[in-house]
Protein backbone atom coordinates (compact mmCIF):
# COMPACT_ATOMS: atom_id res chain seq x y z
CA UNK A 1 0.00 0.00 0.00
CA UNK A 2 2.92 2.18 0.45
CA UNK A 3 1.99 4.00 3.40
CA UNK A 4 4.37 4.38 6.50
CA UNK A 5 2.97 4.10 9.62
CA UNK A 6 4.80 4.67 12.99
CA UNK A 7 5.17 1.95 15.26
CA UNK A 8 6.24 1.57 18.77
CA UNK A 9 6.95 -2.14 20.82
CA UNK A 10 6.75 -2.93 24.14
CA UNK A 11 10.15 -4.78 25.03
CA UNK A 12 8.03 -8.16 25.27
CA UNK A 13 5.34 -9.33 23.64
CA UNK A 14 2.26 -7.07 23.10
CA UNK A 15 -1.15 -7.44 25.52
CA UNK A 16 -2.23 -5.81 22.98
CA UNK A 17 -1.90 -3.16 19.97
CA UNK A 18 -3.04 0.24 20.28
CA UNK A 19 -4.41 1.30 17.06
CA UNK A 20 -4.03 5.39 16.76
CA UNK A 21 -6.34 7.30 14.74
CA UNK A 22 -5.26 10.68 14.35
CA UNK A 23 -7.03 14.13 13.94
CA UNK A 24 -7.64 15.12 10.28
CA UNK A 25 -5.66 17.76 8.22
CA UNK A 26 -3.43 20.57 10.46
CA UNK A 27 -4.82 18.94 13.68
CA UNK A 28 -2.83 15.97 13.16
CA UNK A 29 0.31 17.78 13.24
CA UNK A 30 -0.74 19.56 15.83
CA UNK A 31 -1.18 16.64 17.99
CA UNK A 32 1.46 14.44 17.04
CA UNK A 33 3.86 15.32 19.13
CA UNK A 34 1.62 14.88 22.19
CA UNK A 35 0.26 11.36 20.77
CA UNK A 36 3.80 10.14 20.10
CA UNK A 37 4.64 10.87 23.59
CA UNK A 38 1.54 8.74 24.81
CA UNK A 39 2.29 5.91 22.50
CA UNK A 40 5.74 5.64 24.49
CA UNK A 41 3.95 5.57 27.27
CA UNK A 42 1.40 2.71 26.71
CA UNK A 43 4.95 0.49 25.25
CA UNK A 44 6.37 1.06 28.33
CA UNK A 45 2.75 -0.36 29.73
CA UNK A 46 3.44 -3.40 27.19
CA UNK A 47 1.54 -2.56 24.81
CA UNK A 48 1.97 -1.93 20.78
CA UNK A 49 1.09 1.66 19.30
CA UNK A 50 0.94 1.89 16.01
CA UNK A 51 0.33 5.89 14.31
CA UNK A 52 -0.94 5.10 10.58
CA UNK A 53 -0.75 7.87 7.63
CA UNK A 54 -3.65 8.15 6.13
CA UNK A 55 -3.60 7.59 2.30
CA UNK A 56 -2.78 11.83 1.53
CA UNK A 57 -1.60 13.06 5.51
CA UNK A 58 1.73 13.19 6.43
CA UNK A 59 4.25 11.44 4.46
CA UNK A 60 1.50 9.64 2.25
CA UNK A 61 2.65 9.06 -1.36
CA UNK A 62 -1.21 9.46 -2.32
CA UNK A 63 -2.02 13.57 -3.30
CA UNK A 64 -4.83 14.05 -0.57
CA UNK A 65 -7.50 15.55 -3.47
CA UNK A 66 -7.44 11.47 -4.38
CA UNK A 67 -8.67 10.84 -0.84
CA UNK A 68 -11.93 11.09 0.88
CA UNK A 69 -13.72 9.46 4.40
CA UNK A 70 -14.28 6.47 3.19
CA UNK A 71 -10.92 5.76 1.63
CA UNK A 72 -9.51 6.55 4.79
CA UNK A 73 -12.49 4.02 6.47
CA UNK A 74 -11.21 1.19 4.37
CA UNK A 75 -7.46 1.90 4.41
CA UNK A 76 -7.79 1.79 8.47
CA UNK A 77 -10.11 -1.66 8.48
CA UNK A 78 -7.02 -3.19 6.41
CA UNK A 79 -4.45 -2.58 8.74
CA UNK A 80 -6.53 -3.56 11.67
CA UNK A 81 -7.27 -6.53 9.87
CA UNK A 82 -3.28 -7.13 9.27
CA UNK A 83 -2.60 -6.82 12.75
CA UNK A 84 -2.32 -10.08 15.05
CA UNK A 85 -3.93 -10.37 18.35
CA UNK A 86 -6.44 -7.81 21.22
CA UNK A 87 -6.69 -4.53 19.23
CA UNK A 88 -8.16 -1.83 20.28
CA UNK A 89 -8.71 1.72 18.22
CA UNK A 90 -7.67 4.66 19.57
CA UNK A 91 -9.18 8.01 17.78
CA UNK A 92 -9.14 11.68 18.52
CA UNK A 93 -10.99 14.46 17.05
CA UNK A 94 -12.07 13.68 13.19
CA UNK A 95 -10.39 10.01 13.80
CA UNK A 96 -13.76 8.80 15.42
CA UNK A 97 -15.41 9.69 11.74
CA UNK A 98 -13.26 6.55 10.05
CA UNK A 99 -12.67 4.62 12.67
CA UNK A 100 -15.79 2.29 12.86
CA UNK A 101 -14.83 -0.14 10.44
CA UNK A 102 -11.74 -1.17 11.88
CA UNK A 103 -13.02 -4.22 13.72
CA UNK A 104 -10.95 -3.91 16.95
CA UNK A 105 -12.11 -5.83 20.72
CA UNK A 106 -12.92 -1.98 21.55
CA UNK A 107 -12.77 1.50 20.92
CA UNK A 108 -11.72 4.50 23.01
CA UNK A 109 -12.00 8.07 21.76
CA UNK A 110 -10.76 11.49 22.86
CA UNK A 111 -12.98 14.76 21.88
CA UNK A 112 -14.78 13.50 18.34
CA UNK A 113 -15.83 15.67 16.67
CA UNK A 114 -18.40 15.99 13.89
CA UNK A 115 -17.61 16.30 10.22
CA UNK A 116 -19.80 19.57 9.99
CA UNK A 117 -17.94 21.95 12.37
CA UNK A 118 -14.60 20.48 10.79
CA UNK A 119 -15.54 21.53 7.77
CA UNK A 120 -16.94 24.70 8.68
CA UNK A 121 -13.57 25.93 10.21
CA UNK A 122 -11.56 25.08 6.92
CA UNK A 123 -13.84 26.73 4.38
CA UNK A 124 -14.16 30.03 7.64
CA UNK A 125 -9.94 30.01 7.56
CA UNK A 126 -10.59 30.15 3.45
CA UNK A 127 -13.24 32.90 3.77
CA UNK A 128 -11.01 34.75 6.20
CA UNK A 129 -7.97 34.61 3.63
CA UNK A 130 -10.01 35.69 0.48
CA UNK A 131 -10.81 38.45 2.61
CA UNK A 132 -7.48 39.74 3.55
CA UNK A 133 -7.07 39.13 -0.24
CA UNK A 134 -9.92 41.44 -1.49
CA UNK A 135 -11.61 38.63 -2.76
CA UNK A 136 -15.59 37.73 -1.52
CA UNK A 137 -16.47 34.48 -0.50
CA UNK A 138 -18.61 32.84 1.94
CA UNK A 139 -19.37 29.65 3.24
CA UNK A 140 -22.30 28.79 0.90
CA UNK A 141 -20.49 30.53 -2.40
CA UNK A 142 -17.51 28.01 -1.70
CA UNK A 143 -19.90 24.72 -0.83
CA UNK A 144 -21.38 25.81 -4.14
CA UNK A 145 -18.49 25.92 -5.70
CA UNK A 146 -17.02 23.00 -3.81
CA UNK A 147 -19.69 20.39 -5.73
CA UNK A 148 -18.05 20.30 -8.95
CA UNK A 149 -14.19 20.66 -8.27
CA UNK A 150 -11.88 20.29 -5.62
CA UNK A 151 -11.13 23.49 -3.10
CA UNK A 152 -8.00 24.53 -1.47
CA UNK A 153 -8.78 24.61 2.15
CA UNK A 154 -6.06 26.47 4.35
CA UNK A 155 -3.79 24.34 2.43
CA UNK A 156 -5.55 21.02 1.94
CA UNK A 157 -7.02 20.76 -1.76
CA UNK A 158 -9.95 18.58 -1.04
CA UNK A 159 -12.62 16.54 -3.97
CA UNK A 160 -15.95 17.14 -3.81
CA UNK A 161 -16.57 14.45 -2.55
CA UNK A 162 -14.66 14.69 0.53
CA UNK A 163 -15.93 18.09 1.08
CA UNK A 164 -19.63 16.20 0.47
CA UNK A 165 -18.51 13.34 3.08
CA UNK A 166 -17.23 15.67 5.92
CA UNK A 167 -20.55 18.19 5.80
CA UNK A 168 -22.37 15.09 6.98
CA UNK A 169 -20.01 12.46 8.36
CA UNK A 170 -20.89 11.91 12.04
CA UNK A 171 -18.96 9.69 14.43
CA UNK A 172 -20.71 6.35 14.25
CA UNK A 173 -22.08 4.03 17.20
CA UNK A 174 -19.33 1.31 17.83
CA UNK A 175 -19.22 -1.31 21.01
CA UNK A 176 -18.12 -1.60 23.54
CA UNK A 177 -17.10 2.44 23.47
CA UNK A 178 -15.57 5.21 26.51
CA UNK A 179 -15.92 8.86 24.79
CA UNK A 180 -13.81 10.94 26.71
CA UNK A 181 -13.08 14.51 26.87
CA UNK A 182 -10.97 17.09 28.14
CA UNK A 183 -11.88 18.02 31.47
CA UNK A 184 -11.63 16.99 35.06
CA UNK A 185 -13.67 14.56 34.90
CA UNK A 186 -12.13 12.78 31.90
CA UNK A 187 -8.16 13.90 29.82
CA UNK A 188 -6.95 16.80 32.09
CA UNK A 189 -4.66 18.34 29.49
CA UNK A 190 -5.43 21.18 26.61
CA UNK A 191 -7.14 20.80 23.50
CA UNK A 192 -3.45 20.77 21.48
CA UNK A 193 -6.08 20.68 17.82
CA UNK A 194 -7.67 23.88 18.14
CA UNK A 195 -3.86 25.67 19.09
CA UNK A 196 -2.88 28.40 16.39
CA UNK A 197 0.97 27.22 17.99
CA UNK A 198 1.98 24.04 17.87
CA UNK A 199 2.92 22.61 21.65
CA UNK A 200 3.25 19.30 23.23
CA UNK A 201 1.86 18.55 26.33
CA UNK A 202 3.67 15.79 28.70
CA UNK A 203 1.06 15.34 31.04
CA UNK A 204 -2.03 14.76 28.89
CA UNK A 205 -0.16 12.45 26.59
CA UNK A 206 0.47 10.26 30.38
CA UNK A 207 -3.11 10.78 31.39
CA UNK A 208 -4.41 9.59 27.42
CA UNK A 209 -1.89 6.47 28.35
CA UNK A 210 -3.59 5.75 31.57
CA UNK A 211 -6.70 5.92 30.30
CA UNK A 212 -6.46 3.87 27.53
CA UNK A 213 -4.95 1.49 29.55
CA UNK A 214 -7.70 1.16 32.33
CA UNK A 215 -10.19 1.07 29.53
CA UNK A 216 -8.23 -2.14 27.79
CA UNK A 217 -8.13 -3.86 31.57
CA UNK A 218 -11.69 -2.86 31.58
CA UNK A 219 -12.46 -4.47 28.87
CA UNK A 220 -10.89 -7.84 30.33
CA UNK A 221 -7.50 -7.37 27.73
CA UNK A 222 -4.65 -8.02 30.38
CA UNK B 1 -22.53 -5.52 24.18
CA UNK B 2 -21.08 -6.20 28.04
CA UNK B 3 -24.00 -4.94 29.96
CA UNK B 4 -24.38 -7.51 33.16
CA UNK B 5 -20.49 -8.79 32.32
CA UNK B 6 -18.96 -8.30 35.63
CA UNK B 7 -15.56 -5.82 35.45
CA UNK B 8 -16.40 -5.77 31.37
CA UNK B 9 -15.75 -2.25 30.01
CA UNK B 10 -16.95 -0.51 33.43
CA UNK B 11 -15.47 2.66 33.36
CA UNK B 12 -16.94 6.48 34.06
CA UNK B 13 -19.35 8.20 32.17
CA UNK B 14 -18.44 10.89 30.00
CA UNK B 15 -17.58 14.39 31.13
CA UNK B 16 -19.42 17.09 29.48
CA UNK B 17 -18.24 20.61 29.67
CA UNK B 18 -20.92 22.81 28.45
CA UNK B 19 -22.52 21.41 31.89
CA UNK B 20 -20.50 23.65 33.81
CA UNK B 21 -22.40 27.02 32.36
CA UNK B 22 -25.68 26.57 33.59
CA UNK B 23 -25.59 28.12 37.16
CA UNK B 24 -23.75 31.17 36.06
CA UNK B 25 -25.39 34.25 34.78
CA UNK B 26 -25.04 34.46 31.53
CA UNK B 27 -22.90 37.22 30.93
CA UNK B 28 -20.59 35.49 33.54
CA UNK B 29 -20.58 32.09 32.32
CA UNK B 30 -20.24 33.87 28.60
CA UNK B 31 -17.24 35.75 29.43
CA UNK B 32 -15.41 32.56 31.39
CA UNK B 33 -16.24 30.41 28.03
CA UNK B 34 -14.86 32.80 26.10
CA UNK B 35 -11.71 33.67 27.67
CA UNK B 36 -11.28 29.66 28.61
CA UNK B 37 -11.43 29.78 24.42
CA UNK B 38 -9.00 32.11 23.57
CA UNK B 39 -6.83 30.33 25.85
CA UNK B 40 -6.96 26.51 24.24
CA UNK B 41 -7.01 28.54 20.85
CA UNK B 42 -4.20 30.98 20.94
CA UNK B 43 -2.20 29.52 23.62
CA UNK B 44 -2.78 32.41 25.89
CA UNK B 45 -2.65 30.58 29.36
CA UNK B 46 -4.59 30.90 31.82
CA UNK B 47 -2.44 34.47 33.14
CA UNK B 48 -2.50 36.48 30.28
CA UNK B 49 -6.32 35.13 29.52
CA UNK B 50 -7.69 36.17 32.72
CA UNK B 51 -5.80 39.66 32.03
CA UNK B 52 -7.72 40.67 29.25
CA UNK B 53 -10.26 43.59 29.35
CA UNK B 54 -12.91 45.23 27.31
CA UNK B 55 -9.50 47.19 25.70
CA UNK B 56 -7.49 43.95 25.07
CA UNK B 57 -6.67 44.21 21.39
CA UNK B 58 -7.20 40.59 19.61
CA UNK B 59 -6.89 40.54 15.74
CA UNK B 60 -4.31 42.53 14.35
CA UNK B 61 -2.38 43.01 18.19
CA UNK B 62 -1.73 39.62 19.13
CA UNK B 63 0.48 37.69 16.93
CA UNK B 64 -1.42 34.39 17.69
CA UNK B 65 -4.50 35.35 15.92
CA UNK B 66 -4.71 34.67 12.35
CA UNK B 67 -7.07 33.81 9.93
CA UNK B 68 -6.86 30.18 11.01
CA UNK B 69 -7.14 31.11 14.55
CA UNK B 70 -10.38 33.56 13.63
CA UNK B 71 -11.93 30.27 12.17
CA UNK B 72 -11.27 27.98 14.69
CA UNK B 73 -12.42 30.79 17.46
CA UNK B 74 -15.59 30.93 15.18
CA UNK B 75 -16.42 27.12 15.31
CA UNK B 76 -15.41 26.85 18.92
CA UNK B 77 -17.77 29.49 20.05
CA UNK B 78 -20.68 27.65 18.02
CA UNK B 79 -19.95 24.42 19.71
CA UNK B 80 -19.08 25.82 23.26
CA UNK B 81 -21.87 28.68 23.22
CA UNK B 82 -24.80 27.12 21.49
CA UNK B 83 -24.69 29.16 18.67
CA UNK B 84 -24.94 29.73 14.74
CA UNK B 85 -22.66 32.51 13.72
CA UNK B 86 -22.99 33.62 9.77
CA UNK B 87 -20.84 34.98 7.42
CA UNK B 88 -22.51 38.60 7.35
CA UNK B 89 -22.29 38.75 11.10
CA UNK B 90 -18.28 38.83 11.06
CA UNK B 91 -16.55 41.76 10.42
CA UNK B 92 -13.07 43.01 11.41
CA UNK B 93 -14.80 44.82 14.34
CA UNK B 94 -15.88 41.78 16.59
CA UNK B 95 -12.44 40.76 16.57
CA UNK B 96 -10.86 44.31 17.19
CA UNK B 97 -11.02 44.04 21.23
CA UNK B 98 -12.49 41.26 23.87
CA UNK B 99 -15.00 43.55 24.88
CA UNK B 100 -16.86 43.94 21.40
CA UNK B 101 -16.41 39.74 21.08
CA UNK B 102 -17.69 39.72 24.39
CA UNK B 103 -20.68 42.03 23.91
CA UNK B 104 -21.50 39.88 20.18
CA UNK B 105 -21.35 36.74 22.15
CA UNK B 106 -23.34 37.99 25.14
CA UNK B 107 -25.82 39.42 22.15
CA UNK B 108 -25.91 36.12 20.03
CA UNK B 109 -26.65 34.08 23.67
CA UNK B 110 -29.29 36.03 24.20
CA UNK B 111 -30.59 34.85 20.91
Amino acid sequence: MGEYQLRIDPAGLPRATILFVPPLFEEANRTRRTLVLAMRALAAEGFAALLPDLPGQNESPVPLVEADLTRWRDALAEIAHGIDGPLIVASLRGGALIDHAAKAATWWRLAPASGASLLRTLLRARVSADREAGIASSLDSLQTEAASAPLLLAGNLLSPTMIAELAAAEAQPVEPLRSVALGAEGIAGTPLWLRAEPGEDTGMAQAIAADIAAWSRSCGII
Amino acid sequence: MGAGTQGFCALGARARLKDMLVTDTPATAVDATLRALLADVLGLGEARAAALTADSGLFGELPEFDSMAVATVLTEMEDRLGILIDDDEVDGEIFETYGNLLAFSVRKVAG
